[in-house]
C-alpha cells in the first residue's frame, strides 16, 4: 500500500470516527432535552393539580364570555378513545363553554357523533341551536364535528360553485374575475355547500405536537393554538389554564 | 501595538473564535434530520423598539432586518433549502398610514441594498423570491423587489421567500380566482371542474414546498393568516422572543424540537 492509499484510508477512518463522534454527541444532546421535556412535565402535572384543587387563586373566576367558539384538534390515534372525548366535553361544559367544535383529520368524531351527543348531557349539534323552539336545557353545549373534508375538499366545491356562476355569467372579454371571486363570494359559497365559516377564538390540540392538523385554513385566520399535550394525559388543570390565558390575550388583528 | 488594535485584534478572533463553534454546533444538528422548509412570523419588532426606547417610526424594523440577516446566515450554514419570512400582512395596511409609509420605504431601502449585496457577488447562493399581493406595492418597491428577483434568479443554495402584502385568505381566494379564469381560457370539451392542484398551482406560495417548521416570535399562539392552508403538518413553534432578539440558541432550539417529533411527522405526510 503506497503513501497515498494510506492517507486516504487514514482520512477515511477520521471522517468515520468524527461522524461517529458527532453522531453520539446529538444523542447525548437529545437525552438532555428528552430529560428537560420530563421534568417540565412533571412541573406542568403538580401545578395542574393545583389549579384542580383550587389552590391557585389566579383561575378561580374566568372571563368565559370572551370564548365565543373553541375547537378542539384531536390526532387520529387519540381520537379513537371516544371516552376521553367525552370526559374533555364535559370538563368544557362545568367551566362554562358555550360552543365546541371537534376535528379530527379522518372523521372518528364525526362517526361518533351519535355517541357524543347521547352521552354528553346537553349536547346539540350547531346547526340545530336556534332551530328547535324549546330546548329542554337552557344552557347546551353545541357541537360542531369537523373534519379533513371540510378544509381543502369544501374551498374546491365552493370553488366549483363559484367558477359554474362565472361561467354562466355574461363577462367582458379578457376579463380577470375581480369582480366575481372575492372573499365574500367565497365565504357565501362555503355556506352553500354547508360548512361553518366562522373562526374559532381558541383551538386545542391533543397530539404528540402543536399542528392543526389539517383544520379548515379557512377558519384559523386569527385563532390562538394552544397544543395540550395527549387527550390519554389530559388534566382539568391544564384545560382551565389555557382558557384562563386566552381570556388575557390582546390581540390587534395586524394593525 | 495601541489599545485600539489590540481591540481589533481580540474582536477578530474573539469573532473567529464564535464561527467555529456555531459551525461545531451546525455539524452537531446536522447529524439528525434538517428541516427542509422553515417559515418565519416575525412579531415584535414595534415592542423592541418601545423596550429599547428606540425613536422612530421603523426603528424596530430597522433591528428587525439585522436580525434577519442574521437568520438567514445560519439557515444556510445549516443546510436548510428553503425560508419563509412573514415580512407584512394584508393587514398590516390597516396601521397608520405614516407607519406603513415607513416600513414600505424601508423595504425599498432594504431591497435596493440587497440587490447591490447581488451584484457585488455577496449574496452567496441565496435566491430571493417576494411572493403576495405585489399589485398593492408602490411601483419604486415593486419594481426593485422584481429586480432583486431577477439578479438571485440562478442562486441555489437556499431559497428565501419574502412574503409582502401576503394573508392566506387573500392568497386562497387570488387562487382561486386565478384558477378559475384559467379553467375558463382553456380549450376542450371537458367538463370544466377545478381540482385541488389547479388552486394550488395558483397560490403565492407555490414557488416552494409546504414549511416543516413554523417559528413565530413575539409570544402570540396564533398563524395570524400565515400560511394556514400549507401547515397542516407542520410543527407551529412559538417563543416570546420578540424578533429582534431571535438568536442562534432559539433557532437551535426550535430545530432541536422538530428532530424529536420528526418521526411522527413522517408518519402524518405518508397518510396523506
Amino acid at each position: 500500500m503506497d503513501l497515498n492509499q494510506s492517507m486516504r484510508l487514514l482520512s477515511s477512518w477520521i471522517a468515520q470516527i468524527g461522524g461517529l463522534g458527532l453522531d453520539l454527541l446529538w444523542r447525548f444532546i437529545h437525552l438532555v432535552v428528552s430529560l428537560w421535556y420530563i421534568v417540565s412535565g412533571i412541573i406542568e402535572a403538580v401545578e395542574s393539580y393545583a389549579i384542580s384543587l383550587g389552590l391557585n387563586k389566579k383561575y378561580s373566576s374566568i372571563n368565559i364570555e370572551k370564548l365565543r367558539c373553541l375547537a378542539v384538534v384531536v390526532d387520529i390515534e387519540e381520537a379513537r378513545d371516544v371516552s376521553k372525548v367525552i370526559e374533555l366535553l364535559q370538563w368544557l361544559r362545568t367551566i362554562g363553554v358555550k360552543q365546541v367544535g371537534l376535528f379530527d383529520s379522518q372523521g372518528l368524531l364525526k362517526k361518533s357523533k351519535d355517541m357524543i351527543l347521547g352521552t354528553v348531557p346537553g349536547s346539540v349539534l350547531s346547526e340545530e341551536i336556534g332551530e328547535k323552539n324549546s330546548s329542554p336545557d337552557q344552557n347546551p353545549l353545541a357541537l360542531e364535528f369537523i373534519s379533513s373534508s371540510d378544509n381543502k375538499e369544501a374551498v374546491m366545491k365552493a370553488a366549483n360553485i363559484l367558477l359554474q356562476d362565472y361561467l354562466k355569467s355574461s363577462r367582458p372579454e379578457n376579463d380577470k374575475g375581480e369582480n366575481f371571486f372575492t372573499e365574500t363570494h367565497l365565504n357565501e359559497a362555503l355556506r352553500v355547500v354547508g360548512e361553518n365559516v366562522h373562526a374559532p377564538d381558541l383551538l386545542l390540540v391533543y397530539g404528540p405536537i402543536r399542528s392543526h392538523l389539517g383544520f379548515p385554513a379557512w377558519r384559523l385566520r386569527y385563532t390562538e393554538i394552544v397544543h395540550m399535550g395527549s387527550l390519554n394525559y389530559m388534566r382539568y388543570g391544564s384545560l382551565l389554564k389555557a382558557i384562563h390565558k386566552f381570556t388575557g390575550v390582546h390581540q390587534n388583528y395586524g394593525t | 501595538m495601541n489599545t485600539q488594535e489590540e481591540v481589533g485584534e481580540f474582536t477578530q478572533i474573539f469573532n473567529a473564535l464564535m464561527s467555529l463553534m456555531r459551525k461545531f454546533i451546525f455539524k452537531v444538528l446536522c447529524a439528525g434530520p434538517i428541516p427542509n422548509h422553515v417559515s418565519f412570523i416575525m412579531d415584535g419588532n414595534r415592542r423592541f423598539a418601545k423596550k429599547h426606547n428606540l425613536t422612530g417610526l421603523d426603528a424596530g424594523h430597522r433591528a428587525g432586518f439585522i436580525s434577519v440577516t442574521y437568520v438567514l446566515q445560519y439557515c444556510k450554514e445549516i443546510g436548510i433549502p428553503y425560508v419563509t419570512l412573514y415580512a407584512f400582512g394584508v393587514d398590516n395596511f390597516k396601521r397608520q398610514p405614516e407607519e406603513v409609509e415607513c416600513v414600505m420605504d424601508l423595504m425599498l431601502e432594504k431591497v435596493e441594498y440587497t440587490i447591490n449585496q447581488a451584484v457585488s457577488g455577496n449574496l452567496k447562493g441565496v435566491r430571493v423570491f417576494f411572493v403576495g399581493d405585489l399589485t398593492s406595492l408602490n411601483e419604486r418597491l415593486r419594481v426593485a423587489a422584481q429586480r432583486l428577483m431577477e439578479v438571485t434568479e440562478e442562486n441555489k443554495d437556499l431559497m428565501v421567500v419574502v412574503c409582502v402584502a401576503y394573508s392566506t385568505s387573500h392568497e386562497i381566494v387570488h387562487a382561486v380566482r386565478e384558477s378559475c379564469v384559467r379553467k375558463c381560457d382553456g380549450t376542450g370539451d371537458d367538463p370544466v371542474v377545478l381540482q385541488v392542484s389547479d388552486v394550488e398551482e395558483c397560490m403565492y406560495t407555490s414557488v416552494v414546498p409546504d414549511p416543516d417548521l413554523v417559528i413565530r416570535t413575539g409570544g402570540g399562539d396564533r398563524l395570524s393568516n400565515f400560511m394556514t392552508w400549507q401547515t397542516s403538518r407542520s410543527l407551529l413553534h412559538s417563543t416570546a422572543t420578540l424578533w429582534p432578539e431571535l438568536g442562534l440558541w432559539h433557532l437551535v432550539w426550535a430545530i432541536l424540537k422538530f428532530q424529536r417529533m420528526q418521526d411522527y411527522l413522517e408518519k402524518k405526510k405518508k397518510l396523506d
